[in-house]
């Protein structure tokens, strides 16, 4: 097989080579046939894998040529040449106007007027009403009894039949900051509603991809401790208020000899969460433990050879959201005012994010 | 698969705006240059603070001496140059001692426009009308600053219910009263009598009645006190004639989040409408039918709409924090200002020209020359477009002309069957 390839890539480099010599012919003769041109399909296939072949072979000599030079610079002792940077959705990113800069001072004021500086003040003390939607079974209970490890000072209470004004109405009296709705569709949770308390906005998303932590391998049991909070990628004027409203669900002094971390990473509009334990552990790296062998004086330098890595163990549950929309006030469907809601003339560019 | 079209956003005529924020802030936007401005703030008013939210504003546009009223969450209403922002008085409208200035918010206010007589007495009235119905007209005198000249002539518009929308036709006769709870009622401002008040539509088939809920009225036209249009919270607009009936004339439905915001065309049977997901509209209020929706990507509930005076223009603004400029005829975006904050109300300053500036300081001069010459340099660049917008411009004056002409077959007709109309109510 292996001799079969050779000959056959040797065949190819002979090819490729005449491939050359006949495409300079060409290129004298004529620009360039595009193979979608041909009308008939043997010739047009043929000339298509030709094609196809010779593109990778060019790219396949281009990054043997990039590993060369980086080589030869790594030998010489000079500086490889620069990194080439992938072009990805996001660094090319379309321009928005609402992006925050931090040196904004409207945005600054902005935000220590808003609903939740009193709680990210330590004025008030985070409490969270969790509840469901009317029928709720299976996959749901289980989502919320881990939201309620994840959430410190957070109550589940039984839906029953109240409407949701009258459920806010009764959270209001009893002085919770916030309430998290989860909705289930076919005994699958698939939707989040948070509201801010009492006059705060209301946010609803849609929720998907959760993975309890039963399902999660090697996962940990997290502690009762108050988690660390990181909330990534949040950047425009909207993307803020919903990282707000996300961090003001939790407390603001967190335990850190819990060290646990919540997780809400941003990427793409999609706000992922995932719940961590951690532990820095010192770990003696190989050389120093050889050296040892050789001499034991040489025990200051081991010391220094010491590395401290950090473990991560997931402790679920693990879920996706997407904001559907952002409602000014608390929840009130028929006489709500939006903030911000999705509509299908925004989807313009595969570029533009919201968050 | 989402639609992958921009759209274009081409530059707008020369204006001045005013917009008023949640944060009590006073932005002012200006656009320079012929038919390719790009609007900008030049200009900023007051200190960020939750407080001073603004409730409600008027502006009275005049060639000479304009005033600009603004009515703040604190209870205070400070009168103001709109040209550079000077504040000329304040006046506080906490009438009764125990109530907080934020159970009782101003939701209405308006300028008058003087008359000469005040002009040189330097006297400016104001009517007032806050949630719970307390309203007022005041006369302040400007000179010297907290004193009153004249008591205020007070009085209760409604027994219970919200007050939410407040407006003052053309010739400042008829005030509008509207809200939570209270029918749309129309008083007589120079006697302070109530003239007339709504009748809500019968319950439907099933035995459902919507309970009252107006959140935006306005008068139709600028001479005609006697038909107005309101917008409710169950998504509904009704157009009301206060000489013919109390239920309303036409009514019909947009959407299905609350109408936020109603403004006349000066045309008098174009109405545009906004309502609290960000969908803005025009419809002509004489059928009921909409002539066409507003389309850019507008994703937070409208709060204001102005109309220019004399510019076929719209002006937006809401929650999104944008302002949004639109034109008339195309129903184009023309272009849009992120402004930060959430928007509570924009005015068109209409005496703004491109040439003469009203304060004439140094910098701005420069600025303004600095601008010109780089709009000079960007329509140079686009001069291709340019063609095809005066191509456009010209089908689209080609269209509005035919639309014209059939506008007024249309009312002709609509006469005759009004007159056959008023025939059948005499013999009944």
């Amino acid at each position: 097989m292996g001799g079969k390839r050779k000959n056959s890539e040797s065949e190819g480099m002979e090819g490729d080579n005449d491939g050359k010599n006949s495409n300079k012919k060409m290129k004298k003769e004529k620009t360039e046939i595009l193979p979608s041109s041909i009308k008939n399909k043997e010739k047009r296939s043929a000339v298509h894998a030709k094609l196809k072949h010779q593109k990778k072979l060019d790219k396949r000599k281009k990054l043997k040529a990039r590993a060369a030079a980086e080589k030869r610079a790594l030998e010489l002792g000079e500086e490889p040449p620069p990194k080439q940077i992938p072009r990805t959705i996001e660094n090319t990113r379309e321009a928005d106007a609402t992006v925050c800069m931090p040196d904004d001072e409207e945005l600054f004021a902005g935000n220590d007027a808003d609903e939740f500086s009193s709680i990210l003040k330590h004025d008030r003390t985070p409490k969270i009403l969790i509840t469901t939607c009317r029928f709720n079974s299976t996959r749901g209970p289980a989502f919320i009894s881990e939201l309620l490890s994840v959430i410190p000072n957070a109550h589940y209470y039984k839906r029953g039949t109240y409407d949701l004004k009258k459920i806010v109405e009764y959270a209001n009296n009893k002085e919770f900051t916030s309430i998290i709705v989860v909705h289930t569709n076919r005994r699958e949770p698939d939707g989040l509603l948070i509201i801010g308390l009492p006059d705060g906005p209301t946010a609803h998303f849609k929720l998907s991809s959760l993975v309890l932590r039963k399902d999660i391998k090697n996962h940990g049991n997290p502690t009762s401790h108050k988690p660390e909070l990181v909330l990534n990628n949040f950047t425009t004027r909207l993307g803020h208020r919903i990282g707000r409203l996300i961090q003001s669900l939790f407390p603001q002094d967190p335990n850190f000899q819990g060290r646990r971390v919540v997780t809400f990473h941003n990427q793409r509009d999609f706000i992922f969460f995932r719940h961590h334990r951690y532990i820095f552990e010192t770990k003696e790296s190989k050389q120093s433990d050889s050296k040892g062998k050789k001499a034991k004086d040489a025990k200051d330098e081991s010391i220094a050879k010491e590395k401290v890595v950090a473990h991560l163990q997931e402790c679920g549950p693990r879920f996706t959201l997407k904001l559907v929309n952002l409602q000014h006030g608390t929840f009130d469907t028929k006489g709500g005012e939006y903030e911000w809601v999705h509509k299908p003339e925004m989807d313009t560019s595969r570029r533009r994010f919201f968050l | 698969m989402p639609r992958t079209t921009t759209v274009e956003c081409p530059g707008c005529p020369p204006f001045r705006a005013l917009t008023f924020d949640a944060l009590g802030l006073i932005k002012v936007i200006e656009a320079r240059g012929k038919g390719g401005g790009v609007p900008q703030v030049v200009d900023r008013w007051g200190d960020p603070d939750a407080s001073k939210c603004v409730l409600a504003a008027c502006i009275d546009d005049r060639k000479t001496d304009p005033l600009l009223a603004v009515a703040r969450k604190s209870g205070v209403i400070e009168v103001l140059n709109p040209l550079n922002g000077e504040l000329s008085v304040t006046v506080s409208n906490v009438s009764n001692v125990g109530v907080r200035p934020e159970d009782d918010a101003i939701v209405g206010l308006h300028l008058f426009r003087r008359r000469r007589m005040e002009l040189t007495s330097r006297l400016c009235t104001l009517l007032t009308c806050t949630t719970k119905g307390n309203a007022s007209i005041k006369t302040v005198d400007m000179t010297d600053s907290p004193a009153y000249s004249g008591s205020p002539n007070t009085w209760n518009v409604c027994a219970s219910g919200n007050i939410q929308c407040s407006q003052v036709n053309g010739s400042e006769n008829y005030a509008l009263f509207g809200g939570k709870g209270v029918e749309v009622n129309m008083w007589d401002l120079d006697k302070c009598a109530k003239i007339w008040t709504a009748k809500p539509p019968p319950a439907n088939s099933l035995g459902i009645f919507t309970p009252t809920w107006f959140t935006s009225a306005t008068f139709l036209s600028k001479d005609d006190h006697r038909k107005v249009v309101a917008g409710t919270n169950s998504h509904q607009v009704r157009l009301y004639d206060v000489s013919a009936q109390r239920r309303p004339v036409i009514s019909f439905d947009f959407r299905e989040t609350p109408i936020k915001a109603v403004t006349e065309d000066l045309d008098g049977h174009t109405i545009y409408i906004g309502n609290g997901s960000g969908d803005l509209a025009s419809v002509d209020i004489r059928t009921g039918k909409l002539v066409g929706c507003f389309l850019g990507k507008c994703s937070g509930s409208i709060r204001s709409i102005a109309r220019h005076s004399e510019l076929p223009v719209i002006a937006s603004c809401g929650l999104d924090s944008y302002l949004r400029i639109w034109d008339i005829g195309t129903r184009q975006l023309l272009s849009s200002v992120f402004l930060k904050q959430h928007l509570t109300k924009v005015v068109f300053d209409t005496n703004f020209t491109d040439e003469v500036k009203h304060d004439a300081t140094d910098s701005a001069a420069h600025e303004a020359q600095s601008m010109g010459e780089v709009q000079t340099a960007d329509e140079t660049e686009k001069l291709p477009n340019k063609r095809k917008k005066s191509s456009k411009e010209n089908k689209g004056s080609k269209n509005k002309a035919s639309k014209e002409k059939e506008g007024s077959k249309k009312l002709k007709s609509k006469k005759r069957s009004k007159s056959l109309e008023h025939d059948v109510a005499d013999d009944a």
